[in-house]
């Protein structure tokens, strides 16, 4: 299918890339997180909340920088495809993925509390999941592309149930308070990171059936949600205060915090 | 956001806060610094992986820094 048949996005740098629309959005929404968590966590003197914020300010803050790279077409680069011609690669994608889904996973482990071996083997898995998403992206022939895709998804597959079981059972063990914001945030990872391949796939650098519009504004939904929204939701909790045993607030607490 | 007056304040470790600022600043960089590499006569392949292990390196930088932002109590 020519991959054209999508296409979405507007010109702004006059250069031939209707993307860049989705690209600057992307660069804006980014950016109001980072200075949204920055406002938020100033002042904050909780040992424990300090290292959720310093997280959580980093993720959109490298987004940022990625997003702007690729709307000023610093981050994209052409890969020769056998059969398939030129394809547009926004390398600067993957670069941000390698820098900010470790991060990601480290707000998650923190929150269930568990020991730096668990931290380092979600990390090591997840560093190669985006390690080989990246030689799929550079692969010249699509049976190649599609078999490191392939393993990148495996690999994704593993961090998604090595969330969903190890470590939702070490939150659970730390409250009710910390068991309800790991399990939002981790529904929300797995809906999220399970789109990013299928969109991969259907988009420009595998199938094609979308074009590089749509993918670029699907894209950047899925990753300000996924480092916004999540670092939103978590900060707004009281599980990433100190204790583990946060107590319940009291009505009058509660409407006083609306 | 506030905090209850009754905890006691953490103290920073100033290492791994400069670490954790010296590694994103390093992030950033390398994300622009592609076009610069092939202009030194480097490769897009070559450049396109110093790049990208430049953001794991860090990301695992600031990982070690993060888990050891506050000094340990005496």
């Amino acid at each position: 299918m020519d991959p054209t048949v999508l296409q979405a996005g507007f010109d702004l740098l006059g250069d031939g890339r209707p993307e860049t629309l989705w690209l600057g959005i992307g660069t804006l929404f980014m950016l109001i997180g980072t200075f949204y968590f920055i406002v938020k966590g100033w002042g904050v003197t909780d040992k424990d909340a300090r290292e959720y914020y310093a997280i959580t300010i980093l993720v959109p803050g490298i987004a940022t920088a990625a997003y702007l790279s690729m709307f000023f077409g610093v981050g994209l680069t052409e890969v020769e495809v056998v059969g398939r011609g030129t394809l547009d690669i926004y390398y600067a994608r993957y670069a941000d993925w390698l820098f900010t889904t470790p991060l990601l996973l480290l707000d998650l482990a923190l929150l269930a509390k568990v020991d730096r071996v668990s931290i380092g083997t979600l990390i090591g898995v997840d560093a190669l999941m985006i390690v080989t998403g990246l030689i799929g992206a550079l692969s010249k022939t699509m049976l190649a592309r599609y078999t490191w895709w392939l393993f990148s998804t495996i690999a994704m597959i593993v961090v998604l149930y090595f969330l969903a079981t190890s470590l939702r059972s070490a939150a659970k063990e730390r409250g009710p308070e910390v068991a309800s914001t790991f399990n939002t945030l981790t529904a929300l990872v797995l809906i999220l990171w399970t789109a990013y391949p299928i969109l991969w796939i259907i988009g420009t650098e595998g199938a094609g059936v979308v074009g590089l519009g749509v993918e670029t504004l699907l894209f950047m939904v899925l990753d300000v949600t996924a480092k916004v929204g999540f670092g939103f939701i978590l900060l707004r909790s009281r599980a990433i205060m100190g204790d583990t045993e946060v107590p319940e607030p009291s009505a009058g607490e509660a409407s006083a915090a609306d | 956001m506030t905090d209850d007056s009754t905890e006691t304040v953490a103290v920073l470790n100033t290492t791994s806060a400069v670490g954790i600022g010296v590694c994103f600043l390093l992030a950033v960089v390398a994300l622009f610094a592609l076009p610069t590499l092939e202009r030194q006569g480097i490769g897009f392949e070559t450049a396109f992986w110093m790049v990208s292990a430049v953001e794991l390196v860090t990301a695992l930088g600031i990982i070690y820094f993060v888990l050891n932002l506050h000094e340990e109590p005496e």
